[in-house]
């Protein structure tokens, strides 16, 4: 009897019931895309963030001071500590091994330069030139994974706003990118080459091929950057690099994160280590590569880390403004549902109905409607996230059943608060008047 | 015939009156929704507008995006630039104030007396020049400035030396020598670890090089077109020296500036929309209900036309209480959320209020829509209870 009275007001009402339902649907719908959206978005916007490029440095331990002006170190070749390239592919066996975006090792050398300039169809070699900066990198790299595979890693991905006009220079060929001011200074164009050296300038090596332009905006602009194989042989340093620059996918540290992990619990270390935050993907670097000296790119980290929380925090506080609105109207929604059966409760109290019972009827008929209303609000909040997330970050959202069984709480939980004020007045009718009409 | 039109207009409000005091439950649902719908579409619209300009403000994080340096010098530190440069740099921008930091580079013998060796390293003379009042450092991470006796020791540095906090410090170039005490460490990541700064006319005695600096960093905030109209307008004021932008800030700011008011734009918009669709559906609810009075009007001989213009006028009047009440309260709400977000209280902007109301009145109007049908509805079936 109890499930012939629910689906008989079903379908007594049709336009009532479909009206309510879709107030409930909008409403949840907004709930589920603001929910998908801020649960993804500190994700994205991390990714985002990484065009900023590198937020870890690594130099060796026993380095000597750097001599740095503008970008430029002023040491020489043999001066300082240098670093085992055959470490690298261990950056990949850490923990957060999947947050480490891209890695490029660096060997800067100060040598003698001689471009030969393509004039008329023919070569003509010009004069050479002194202490030009000659940075020695990867631009492509195939780093092979120990668990199989290869992860392809260069400077593209940790100087993101390096811009090549042309191309970058191809591993293991006689090729190399000349800095835009350099090129400018020297009239170098593509296709171009220069001879470099250092020391000796009695045999002219041969030529590399000037494949691209770089536009960095930075002293880079004045160097030359070669692949990093040649740079070590011109420092005579082969297999060793100097200078590691990292970038990883890392949470904004919070005040538990600035902790020092010293005189942390072994409880507390362990979430803070299984953390991606910097400091702890810094720690596992340096568990890896011994003899390193691993620092946080400070200005790099922290912007990102400070912009990320109040981004974070603005987008959720839209979803908790489209929350708390979509609530109050699908509450109004049903309390004006309720509301209006004055006159069925009126005759059902007549018949012998408890309140107890009336209550429980008119809620069923309620939590059937969020349970549909909420379900379909939830399709309709997943295709709007998916449209969004596409449109801004390239890349949807997961569904996930998180935001499902919120929405559907929240459903549940707003229908039933909107209908049990006018329940509890329509409790107190007394049915006599209701049932003559007044 | 002006008297009878008096008294069409009387009754007409005394109707309305009637209307919306009949059920003081359906009134209150119903401005329940439309103020919430007011207040939500208020708080977003003001935060919107705010948290755009204050994400600029926001970048500033990062520090320095467009440096100064002497013409045609990117890699040689020997050409230096007159320090009077820095009375050309403006101070204002649209949205806000600039930060500057000018600096001497040089390459010195630094000991710690008395039995320390000497060993070389970079030293910059910094003279931080804060325009602005607001944000009291130039760079984040650094507390202390270098400024007469006190000097700033780059971590690696002090490590390398030996260096302890509030110890002496000798730095000399050839014969000349300069003394200073260290006031703090600096940790950045960059260059700045492996250096000692100290007062930037300490660095200029050293380095025989009176009125001189290597460059000025700027800290420009705004969005990315106004940092780049800056740069254009320095480059014509200075046109000795040569502007350039920090191309890692500035490109990676704007691209994360694009993809954050994208995401609040469309989140907002969507937001929105669905508000008022929602409130909608929850107002056409309640008037379907309004077959009876309906019916019983057109029974004593209201023109169908007059009806709707009824109700129509009873939706707008809601509207518009519910939407100068919780528009007012969203406002508030996005003043309280500013300051949580941002610490700092989003200004309300006048423009909002009458938007948020207009939008209301608006959305109240259209959802009383279904009422149209009412129009064909036939009192005698109403009556007879059948509809």
């Amino acid at each position: 009897m109890f499930l012939r009275l629910v689906a008989d007001s079903f379908g007594r009402r049709p336009r009532h019931k479909l009206l309510t339902g879709a107030a409930l649907a909008l409403g949840m719908g907004v709930a589920t895309a603001a929910l998908s959206v801020a649960l993804d978005v500190g994700d994205r916007l991390a990714k985002e963030f990484r065009s900023l490029g590198a937020n870890l440095v690594i130099t060796p331990k026993a380095d000597s001071l750097p001599l740095e002006i503008g970008g430029v170190d002023y040491r020489p070749v043999n001066v300082g500590a240098y670093l085992p390239e055959a470490d690298l592919p261990k950056l990949k066996t850490i923990f957060w091994h999947n947050n480490i975006m891209g890695f490029a090792p660096i060997v800067e050398v100060r040598g003698e330069a001689l471009p030969r300039v393509l004039n008329d169809g023919g070569a003509r070699p010009g004069n050479w030139i002194a202490d030009v900066p000659i940075i020695g990198t990867w631009a492509d790299h195939a780093v092979p994974l120990p668990e199989g595979g290869e992860f392809r890693t260069g400077v593209a991905k940790t100087n993101p706003w390096w811009r090549i006009d042309g191309r970058w220079f191809s591993e293991g060929a006689k090729e190399c990118v000349v800095g835009v001011a350099f090129a400018k200074r020297n009239h170098i164009h593509i296709a171009d080459s220069v001879s470099l050296a250092i020391g000796d300038l009695t045999v002219i090596p041969a030529p590399l091929t000037v494949t691209g332009i770089l536009t960095s905006g930075g002293p880079e602009d004045a160097s030359i950057v070669v692949p990093l194989s040649y740079a070590q042989s011109l420092a005579r340093k082969p297999g060793e690099y100097r200078k590691l620059y990292v970038s990883a996918l890392t949470k904004p540290e919070d005040a538990f994160a600035r902790k020092d992990a010293k005189t942390m619990t072994p409880a507390e270390f362990d979430r803070w280590y299984c953390t991606p935050y910097i400091s702890s993907i810094a720690l596992q670097i340096q568990e890896e590569l011994p003899g390193t000296d691993v620092r946080v790119i400070r200005r790099v980290a922290e912007g990102e880390g400070q912009i990320l929380t109040h981004v974070e925090m603005l987008l959720w506080l839209v979803t908790l403004a489209a929350m708390l609105a979509a609530a109050l109207a699908v509450g109004a929604s049903s309390a004006a549902s309720v509301m209006e059966r004055q006159a069925e409760i009126g005759l059902m109290k007549a018949l012998g109905a408890g309140s107890g019972t009336v209550g429980l009827l008119l809620a069923a008929e309620q939590l059937l409607l969020a349970f549909v209303g909420g379900g379909i609000g939830y399709a309709l909040g997943i295709i709007l996230a998916r449209l969004l997330g596409e449109r801004i970050f390239g890349a949807a959202p997961e569904p996930t059943l998180l935001v499902f069984l919120v929405v559907i709480g929240l459903a549940a939980v707003v229908t039933l608060l909107g209908s049990a004020i006018p329940l509890r007045r329509a409790s107190r009718i007394e049915p006599a008047p209701i049932l003559r009409g007044e | 015939m002006s008297e009878l039109r008096n008294t069409n207009r009387v009754m007409f409000w005394r109707i309305l009156r009637r209307l919306l005091a009949a059920n003081r439950g359906r009134l209150f649902v119903m401005l329940l929704a439309l103020g919430a719908g007011a207040a939500v579409t208020a708080a977003l619209l003001n935060l919107q507008i705010d948290a755009k300009r204050r994400l600029t403000t926001e970048f500033r994080a990062f520090g320095p995006n467009v440096v100064v340096v002497p013409k045609g010098s990117l890699s040689s530190s020997s050409e230096t630039l007159p320090q009077s440069i820095i009375d050309s740099v403006p101070a204002n921008v649209p949205s806000g104030r600039v930060t500057a930091l000018s600096a001497l580079y040089l390459v010195a013998s630094v000991s710690v007396p008395p039995s320390g060796k000497p060993g070389s390293a970079v030293v910059a003379g910094i003279n931080p020049l804060f325009f602005a009042t607001a944000y009291p450092a130039a760079h984040p991470n650094r507390s202390v400035t270098p400024s007469g006796n006190a000097c700033v020791a780059g971590v690696r540095f002090a490590k390398q030396l030996g260096v302890r906090p509030d110890g002496e410090l000798v730095v000399a170039t050839g014969d000349r020598r300069e003394s200073c005490r260290v006031a703090s460490f600096l940790e950045t990541g960059g260059s700045e670890d492996n250096r000692l700064e100290i007062d930037l006319r300490a660095a200029q005695r050293l380095a025989d090089l009176p009125d001189r600096i290597s460059m000025i960093e700027l800290t420009v905030p705004g969005t990315p077109g106004e940092i780049q109209n800056y740069i254009v307008d320095l480059q014509l004021r200075i046109p000795d020296a040569e502007v350039r932008p920090v191309r890692q800030f500035t490109e990676g700011e704007a691209k994360v500036y694009k993809r954050i008011s994208g995401l609040l734009t469309a989140t907002v918009g969507i937001v929105l929309l669905l508000t008022a669709l929602c409130v909608m559906t929850a107002m056409s609810n309640v008037a379907i209900e309004r077959k009876m009075d309906v019916g019983l009007m057109k029974a004593i001989g209201g023109a169908t036309r007059r009806v709707v213009r009824l109700f129509l006028a009873e939706a707008a009047l809601l509207g518009l209480a519910g939407g100068v009440v919780g528009a007012a309260l969203g406002i508030l709400l996005s003043i309280g959320l500013g300051e949580a977000v941002f610490g700092v209280a989003a200004r309300p902007r006048l423009i909002v209020y009458p938007v948020a109301v207009g939008l209301t009145v608006l959305v109240a109007i259209l959802s009383a829509f279904p009422l149209r049908r009412l129009a064909s509805i036939r009192p005698a079936s109403v009556f007879r209870g059948e509809a």
